[in-house]
This record gives C-alpha cells, structure tokens and sequence, in this order.
C-alpha cells in the first residue's frame, strides 16, 4: 500500500505525481478503507444476524400458540403431549432474582464506586481494584457451583440466624443513625446551629432508642424463626446474581464520578459542606444518569446470567406464595432455555423447541432497550456536565 | 505592629521598609476603609508540602481585614497553593501537610481542634473556572444557607436576593432564577460563584484567578465587583495579570519559588520595589 | 441540622463506602477460600490402598512390589471380615424362612457398605463398572462407610411442626447374639490396616483422563476441551477485533455510520450469554452447518461472537493511549498511514491489546452458556487436534455444571467438582492477573 516511491516520481515532478498514478493511489486508499470498514461492520453484521435468526426460529412458536398462553398462564408443561406453555412464572423468577440481586448490588455497589472516588487514598484503592476485577473475572459457573453446593446447604441449615444477623448488622447502625437524626430535626430549629447538651434531645433520643431496639429485636426474632425448606431458593440467586452485577454497577458508577470535576467538589467543599454532603448534594445529582445507566448494566447482567440460576435456583415453575417470598425455589428464562434445549433439540420443528427461542427473543429484546437506554443517558449526561 | 505585614525576604531593603505607625500607604484614588486594616489572617513561619516538597517556603504575613489583596507571581510559585491553605482545601490532597502557624482572627487555621467545615463557612472561596452546580440558580445560592440548616423558603429567598445583588448579578437572572445555571455565560457563571459563597456570609473571600478563563468583558465586570466588594470584605486575590492586581487591590504579595519576596502597598511594591527579584517580575524580565 | 449530627452522618457515610469495599472483598474470599480448600483436596488427600491399586491399574503408575506387599497386608486384614461374612452366611441358612428374611435386608445393606468399602466381596460377581471394581480409595471417604456401616440412620418425626431430625441407633444392636455381631467392631478398629491410607498427592487430577465417568480418574479431556475452545474464540476474534478497533480509531468518521456500528458494538457487549448459545445452534449448526452438530468449531465460533466486543474496546483503548506525537513523527517523515499504523501505532499499542486478549481469554475460558448447545459434551475422551471440526468436546465450565447437577452420584464426586472448580478459576485468575501485572508494567513504561 506504498504510496510514494521515490526516485520514480521524477518525471512529474518532486512530489506532484501523474494523474494515472493519483488515481490508483486513491483507488487503493479507497479500497484499503473499504476492507477495514467491512471487517468492522461485521459487529454490526452479526447483531443484526442474532436478531434474525433467534427472532427466526422464535416466531413460529406464536405462529403455532399465539401470544396469550405465553405471557399469561403459569402452566409449564412442555413436555407433554400437546403441552402447555404458560411462561408467566418464569418470567417472573427472572424478574423477581432480578430485583432482588438489585436490591443488594446497587446500594452496596454505588457506596463501592463513591469509596473509590471520593473516600479512599490512591494508594488504598490500588488495592481494591483488582479484588473488583476478580469478581468480575470469576466464572458464572464456579458462583453456580458455589451457590450449589457450599451456600444452599448452608441456606438451608442456618438460613434464620443467618438473617437475623444480617438484620442486625446491617439495620442495626441504621437504626442509630435514624434516632440521631430524627432526634437531631425534631429538636433543632430553622437555621440554629445548636451546641452543648440538650435535655429535650437526650430524652427523645432514648426514647428513639428503644423503640428502634424493640423493633430491631423483634424483626431479628421473627427471621431466625424462619425454617428454610431449602437453600436453591431466589434469596440465594439474587445473593450470588448481586456479586455478578457489582464489579459491573461499580466500575461504571465509578466512571460517572470520576466524570464529576474536582471543580464542583471544591465549590461545594468552600461553602462548608461535609464530605458526605458534598456527594449526596452536588456529585451524586451530577452523575446520577451515569449510575442509572451503571444500574441497567448491571441489571442486565443479572437478567442474563444462566448458569447460577440453572444451579442454585430450584428450577420450579411457580409464583411463589407469597409473591414476595424469597426463600421459595424459582425458575428462571435463562436456566429454562439451558435446562430445556437438551430434550428439545431433537425436535426443531415443535413448539417446545421454538419456545425457547421465543425466551431468548424476549431476553434480547430487553438486553437491546436497556442498552439503548444505558447509552443514551450516558451521552445525556456528558451533554449536561459540559454545560450544553 | 507593622503595617505591611512582615515578610520572609531575602532583601534586606524590604524589611527596612516596615513603618512603624499604623499609617497606610494606598495608591492615591483608593481611600481608607472603615474600621479596616486589622490582621485578619496572619502567617507565622508557615509552610506547606506536598509529600517532601515544600511548596510554600515559611511565610510571614499579615493579610488586613476590609482590603484587597493580591498575590502575584509566576506559575508553580506557590501563589494559589497558598490561597488554598487558607480554607483549608488543600486537605483534599492527601500527601499535603503544613508547617507553621496560620491564624485567622485569632483562631489557629490548623490547630488540633479546628473544624474545618465552619471555617470554610466563614471563608468563601471563588475558584479559576466557574464551577456553578449542575442545579437551578437559585438552589446555587441556597446550597450554603440550606447546608447550614436555613431551610425556610422565605428566607431563602431573601438571602438569594441580597447575594445576587451584591455580585452584580440580580437585574441580569432575577427572572431565571429556576433555570440550570449551566445555561449562564460564563462570566455570569463566576459571579453567580462569587452570590454562592457571598450566600453563607463569609469574612473573607479568596479569589483563586477569578477571570483567567474569561473574556475582557466579563473580566471588567468582575474586577468592578471586586471593587464594589471592598471594604466590606477581606478579599484575597491571586492573579496572573500584574494589571489586574495593580488595578483592584490595596495590597501586593509577590511569591517566586514558594517565598514570599515582598510584600507592600500595591502603588509602592508596583512603582518602587525592594527587591530586585520583584521588579525583574514586575516588568517582565522573567514570568 | 446540628454540626455534630452532620460530622456524624458524614462519617457514618464514610463507614458505609468502606464497609461497602470490605464487603466485597469478603465476598471474594467467602466464594474464594472454600473452592481453593475443597478443590486442594482433588490433589492432596489420604489415597488408600485401593487408590494405588487403581492408578497403577489404570493408568501403570506405582511401585509393583510395593503395592503387593501392601495388597498382602491388607489382604491379611480383611480376612476375618470375610470370615465372619461367611459364618453369618451359614448362620443364615440355618434359620426360619421369617427371621432370615428379618434379617436378609440389613444384611444386604452391611455387605453393600463393606462393598463401596473393600471392594468386591468373595461371593460377589464380578462388576462390570469400574467404580463397582474397588472399594474406597479416599480415607474420608472410607471414614464415611465406617458410620454408615456402624450406625442406622433414623428420622424423627415426633413433632409435626418441624422437619423430622435425623439420629442414629449403633447397627450392631440389630444384630446382637448372631455371628455378625463382632464385625462391627472389628472393622471399626482394623480400618487403617484393611485400607492402608496414606497422603497422596494425585497430580495426575490434572493430567489424568476420567474413568467411569469421573468417579475416578483425572479432568484432562476438559482441560484439553477448554483450551482448544478458549484459543479457537481468539483464533477468531483476535485478529477481526485488532482491525476493527484500528478501523474506529484512525479512520471512522465520525458521522451516523460510526455511532451505529459503535451501538452494535455495546448491544453485542450486553447479550445475554445464552442468547449466544441458541444463536450459535441456529446459526452456525443448524444453518450454515460449521459440521453435523455440536462440534469444538461451532463452539468456538459462538464464543469468537462474544468476546469480539471486548476486544475491540481492549484494543480502541490500547490504540489511542499511543501519543499522539509517534503518529506525527512518523507521518513526518513521509510514511503512509497504513504504515504508520503497521510500524509504528500497533507495535506501541500491542501490550495494551495483548491485555485485552488475556482477558477475553480468560472469558472464554470460563463461560458456560455458550456451549451448552454448540460444543459440550458431558463424557467424553480427549480429541486430537485434527478432531475440532468435527467433534464436541467436554469442557471444564460445563463439566461443573453437569457433575454437581446431573451425575448421578454427584455427592461422592465433590472432590472432583471442587477441583475442576479449582483449575478453571485458576486458569481464569493466573490469565486476569498476568494481564493486570502487564497492564501495571505499561502504565509505568508510560509514564517513563
């Protein structure tokens, strides 16, 4: 792909060549680009193939059912002989380990992300990047197997006093601060910076106090009665799933802090502002579309994950009752198209086949919006923070 | 008590300068303000390091109270470095520690028990580049007052009003207060920081080169503020423009190398330096 | 609000981000340290003597004269267990039809137990399973044999508002006054001599190939399968995601064409795993038809698709951390872009890229999804090499999948899951470190 050769441009000139020679020189140019631009699109190529060819063989399966039974019944029989293939519990263990990995990855992740950018020394978070990275990097199925064989048994034996403690621990430094603030607003007027000993303070506290300990006491109480009838259960897939999603939740987040300028900070620090302050006032509204897009990133990587649901989800069709209860098995979309392919496959033309391709349309349907949307709140907040 | 605070110099001429009485040497249009001129902060052997480096070289100083004044030299002299330790900020690098006393009225700025979250109320603080939040204008303004636990509307409203007033800025968003304050020019945007740290009521205000990142005309506006400001408010101004520090400030300290060379009346550190170093800076030999 | 309760809740929140980080870490160490410790056990145990009847057997390794003389001794051990087998045999035959039967049931169950314990009994025919052809060759194993074979286990069910419990009554006392009686004992206090334990280490886990179906044996096949899987995905995605990335970074434009392939690029990113799977199946088996039906190459392809995206990004990030000033030296001196690129940008980016790759690797390495359906087989031999096109493979990730699921004796082979475990999140964490030490190496190499 030379395109100057010296020595034999003489005849036109040091560096004005023929126009024959332009020409080929653009020729090649043009058609060099034209390869790599198609090497390149190939990503494109193949997005566009895996919506052909999952919504291909999908489609069928409403041909022959149609829509209603789908989305639906909670009835899942596929195997038998006309088959029943009611997908509403199924899609609602996917959505229910969904919220529920959620729930645990996105409080825990974002107060991971605002630690590394906010809180930590460099020298500190040096180290705590690659224990971030390793979560990441562990595969699927060594959570699965974990949440199998080492985290059900437990689940399961100890499931109540392993609740009551997290309750405690968790919702017990909560509590005090609650009491402390609540006592703090309820006391202090507009605009008065208070000092010294308050009695009416001292005494709502103590109130506060035990009535937030009864409350911790009794919750505590009620969860270690609890019998778990068995540990492959949505708490225990959302537990493992919210591992999955953190490195995700936190290097993303992360970025959109970072993405913050020290300048704010300073604003905010210069007026007297607290660290904590500062986040939750000025950096955490600033970057909150970027963490919104941390948090579908990471959602989706629950939503999509198999092989821990396939392992450690109990792979029962159902609603749990209540609809709320946790501790009851579940089944998921992607467990069901992994569990299901393997008696279906022989069959390519039954329902029971082209059902599970119906299950990955839906998956890579939801997969394609969230990622749109991801995208765009994230050029959206580029826009903003660059004062467009 | 001298006049012109004392300075760590290496000229002796300087330090021969120092009047004794408590007379003020202001270039000639500028009048004395009232009840201005006492010690507002003070540095006493102060230093500042970043790691091992020191950055700022035990300096000497008294900044008076209800004056403008400017700190100029070249860049990496420790002019802005300086300015920061005054409120603290610095505290957000870590490897960054002090040396020496700095006090303001009185009160040690790093002592053992200062809370550095009500000094910074009482000292405000204008940044390079206008950093207005990402929020409307008026929760800009209200950030301080509500973070100090003022969350009444109505008096909210009424501290935006007078802040905005006093940066010159009211006539220009007084009908716009509920819009992103991104959307403003950016000269707008500094003295809507300038109404933001005016908002808590500090003592002093440090402009960290307040115009650097604006145009001529939005930098008239600002020196005129800074004007309009004097005399009510210790200001401390570091600058990169030796014109601008001759026009808006009563008094001059000139940093080179993390020391503070000379320190005196704009007009006399301006027109007739004691160091030769200064006014090598002072008419461009070196930058 | 007061400052003091604002100094608090500012430090609370700083509690909360730390705790937030130490949580995360113990979580890596909770999922961490169980596998290494389980999966340990896969090389270092108590071996018994039938253990080192087995390697030797199987795959020739071993002392021969050694092992006879140790065969002799536990042989030696075993006998008066075989005895009293014998006279409680004669025993029986002399009862009731009723009491033997009475009998016949725990009987059948002692011999089952002193079976999975020694081995074949004398009496036994011969078994066709390889598993059925030895006894115990793990001490705790055997250990577990022994409580099984001395005690019953019973349920409780006297509470009906709890789960029955679990007890157990000594076995003997089913079988005081009759010739068995004193085999209990005997056995529990003869153990060691009848199995001779002694600590192994078993590297050949690792470069063994599996005998009837993993219950012996080693995991090369699914070592083999997930490197031949891992290096076909990169033998694809490598060199598309290099241009690619070189394609988005020195020559797109940037216009509508640029941001969508950029879009396609993070939708692809973002599939679910599975997804890949059914559209390896329907794509590249059952439409282009890459071989017959799940093959190495089929499965390779499907993960070359879904590691590409990293790639690309691994490699974007790696071309444009080149200083710029390289590019303008280079174009200075009247080089062509292309070679620009060739000589100068890519020998300048290829740590960076090679990083990319090791992590992408590791990826590929570690997934399961994606070759459910394209390329996993649950038992079965190594392949050679020339096999790929053809042939599906057993895989590490699916392997752990299927023996903690669906082999049928999956609680005596945890061993074996943990260990399998074990080699995968090494392989995954030795490729993810090495590229972050490379990573480190190029971030000061920049920094001069």
């Amino acid at each position: 792909m030379s395109q100057t050769n010296l020595g034999e441009n003489r005849m036109s000139g040091a560096f004005v060549v023929s126009a024959r020679k332009r020409t080929i020189q653009k020729g090649m140019k043009f058609a060099g680009e034209g390869l790599l631009f198609a090497i390149a699109s190939f990503v494109a190529v193949v997005v566009l193939f895996i919506f052909f060819f999952v919504a291909r063989d999908a489609i069928p399966f409403f041909q022959l059912r149609g829509f209603a039974e789908f989305f639906t019944s909670t009835s899942w029989y596929p195997a038998d002989a006309p088959g029943e293939f009611g997908a509403l519990a199924i899609i609602y263990g996917s959505a229910m380990v969904t919220v529920g990995s959620a729930l645990i990855a996105v409080p825990l992740g974002v107060a991971a992300a605002i630690c590394l950018s906010d809180v930590l020394p460099f020298s500190v978070r040096q180290y705590a990047k690659p224990v971030i990275e390793m979560l990441a990097a562990i595969p699927s199925v060594a959570y699965g197997f974990f949440a199998l064989v080492i985290f059900a048994p437990l689940l399961q034996n100890f499931g109540g006093p392993i609740m009551m403690w997290a309750w405690w621990l968790i919702a017990g430094p909560f509590m005090i601060l609650a009491v402390i603030v609540l006592a703090d607003l309820l006391t202090s007027k507009d605009g008065e910076q208070q000092s010294g000993t308050n009695v009416k303070r001292v005494v709502l506290s103590i109130l506060f106090s035990i009535i937030a300990l009864g409350f911790l006491y009794w919750v505590g109480m009620s969860l270690n009665a609890i019998q778990v009838m068995t540990g492959t259960n949505a708490l225990n897939v959302s537990i493992i799933l919210s591992f999955m999603a953190l490195p995700t939740i936190v290097s993303v987040s992360e970025d959109s802090l970072q993405a913050v300028g020290r300048e704010l900070r300073e604003g905010s620090y210069a007026l007297g502002a607290t660290r904590a302050e500062t986040i939750v006032k000025t950096v955490l509204p600033a970057a909150s579309s970027g963490i919104l897009a941390a948090v579908i990133l990471g959602i989706m990587r629950a939503l999509g994950e198999t092989m821990v649901v396939w392992m450690a989800s109990g792979n029962s069709s159902h609603i749990p009752d209540p609809w709320y209860n946790y501790l009851d098995s579940i089944r998921t979309l992607t467990a069901t198209i992994a569990g299901d392919m393997g008696e279906a496959d022989q069959v390519t033309g039954s329902a029971r086949y082209h059902v599970l391709f119906a299950m990955g349309l839906l998956l890579l349907i939801f997969s394609f919006i969230s990622n749109l949307v991801s995208e765009r709140i994230v050029v959206r907040q580029r826009k903003i923070l660059s004062g467009q | 008590m001298p006049m012109t605070a004392e300075a760590n110099t290496r000229s002796a001429a300087s330090q021969g300068a120092e009047g004794s009485n408590r007379e003020i040497f202001l270039p000639p249009e500028r009048k004395a303000v009232k009840d201005g001129g006492k010690p507002h902060v003070t540095a006493k052997n102060f230093s500042i390091f970043y790691g091992d480096f020191e950055a700022v070289k035990k300096v000497n100083a008294e900044v008076l109270s209800r004056y403008v004044t400017a700190i100029i030299g070249p860049s990496g002299c420790g002019k802005s470095t300086f300015l920061r330790a005054i409120n603290r900020m610095n505290d957000l690098i870590p490897s960054c520690h002090t040396a020496g006393t700095l006090m303001f009225n009185g009160e040690d700025i790093y002592g053992k028990y200062t809370d550095e979250v009500l000094l910074r109320k009482r000292i405000g603080m204008v940044f390079q580049k206008p950093n207005p939040f990402p929020k409307s204008i008026f929760d800009n303004i209200a950030y301080g007052p509500r973070l100090h636990g003022i969350n009444d509307r109505k008096t909210l409203e009424g501290i935006v009003e007078k802040s905005l007033k006093k940066a010159a800025l009211w006539d220009e968003v007084s009908d716009r207060l509920d819009r992103n304050a991104l959307g403003l020019s950016g000269g707008q945007q500094q003295r809507l920081c300038v109404a933001r740290a005016l908002a808590v009521e500090p003592d002093i205000l440090l402009l960290d080169e307040p115009t650097s990142a604006l145009d001529p005309k939005a930098t008239a506006k600002i020196e005129d503020l800074i004007e309009e400001l004097r005399g009510s408010y210790t200001i401390l101004i570091v600058t990169h423009n030796m014109q601008q520090a001759s026009r808006v400030s009563d008094y001059t300290m000139f940093f080179y190398e993390g020391v503070l060379v000379e320190y005196a009346p704009t007009k006399q550190l301006f027109t007739n330096p004691k160091d030769q170093m200064t006014e090598d800076y002072i008419t461009g030999r070196f930058s | 609000m007061n400052l003091g309760t604002r100094k608090i809740l500012d430090r609370s929140f700083t509690a909360v981000g730390v705790t937030s980080i130490v949580l995360m870490a113990l979580a890596l160490l909770v999922v961490l340290v169980p596998i290494i410790s389980g999966g340990l056990k896969a090389l270092f145990f108590q071996g018994t003597i039938e253990h080192r009847q087995l390697v030797y057997n199987e795959f020739g390794r071993g002392d021969r004269e050694e092992l006879e003389r140790q065969k002799e001794q536990s042989q030696e051990a075993r006998r008066p267990v075989f005895a009293m087998l014998d006279a409680f045999d004669a025993e029986l035959e002399g009862m009731e039809p009723a009491e033997r039967r009475e009998y016949r049931s725990q009987y059948n169950h002692v011999r089952d137990v002193l079976h999975d314990m020694l081995g074949p009994l004398p009496g036994d025919i011969e078994p066709l399973l390889l598993r059925f052809q030895y006894g115990n060759t793990r001490w705790e194993q055997a250990e577990e044999s022994l409580h099984d074979l001395l005690y019953v286990t019973k349920w409780d069910y006297s509470n009906p508002n709890v789960m029955a419990e679990k007890y157990f009554t000594p076995r003997v006392d089913e079988f005081q006054g009759t010739a068995l009686a004193p085999l209990f004992a005997y056995v529990e206090t003869h153990l060691e001599e009848m199995l001779l334990p002694q600590p192994e280490f078993y590297w050949g886990f690792i470069t063994d190939r599996s005998l009837d179906a993993h219950i012996f044996g080693g995991i090369w096949a699914e070592i083999q399968g997930t490197f031949y899987l891992a290096m076909g995905a990169m033998l694809f995605a490598f060199p598309l995601g290099v241009i690619a990335a070189i394609y988005f970074t020195e020559y797109a434009k940037d216009n509508f064409l640029t941001s969508m392939l950029r879009s396609a690029n993070s939708t692809l990113a973002g599939v679910p795993s599975i997804v890949f799977g059914l559209f390896g199946l329907a794509f590249f088996i059952n439409t282009v038809k890459v071989s017959e039906s799940k093959s190495v190459l089929a499965g390779s392809l499907t993960l070359a698709i879904m590691v590409l995206p990293t790639i690309i990004r691994a490699a974007e990030e790696a071309i444009l951390a080149v200083p710029k000033t390289y590019r303008e030296a280079s174009l200075g001196l009247g080089a062509t872009k292309w070679r620009t690129i060739v000589t100068v940008i890519l020998p300048a980016a290829l740590p960076g890229i090679i990083t990319g790759a090791i992590i992408s690797l590791g990826r590929a390495a570690g997934e399961t999804a994606p070759i459910i359906f394209t390329a996993a087989v649950s038992v079965g031999a190594t392949i050679g090499l020339a096999d790929v096109f053809t042939e599906p493979t057993p895989a590490l990730s699916w392997n752990i999948y299927n023996l903690a699921s669906e082999h049928e004796a999956a609680n005596e082979i945890r061993h074996v899951q943990y260990g399998m475990v074990l080699s995968l999140i090494s392989i995954v964490l030795l490729l993810n470190m090495s590229a972050i030490l490379l990573r480190a190496r190029i971030s000061k190499k920049l920094k001069g």
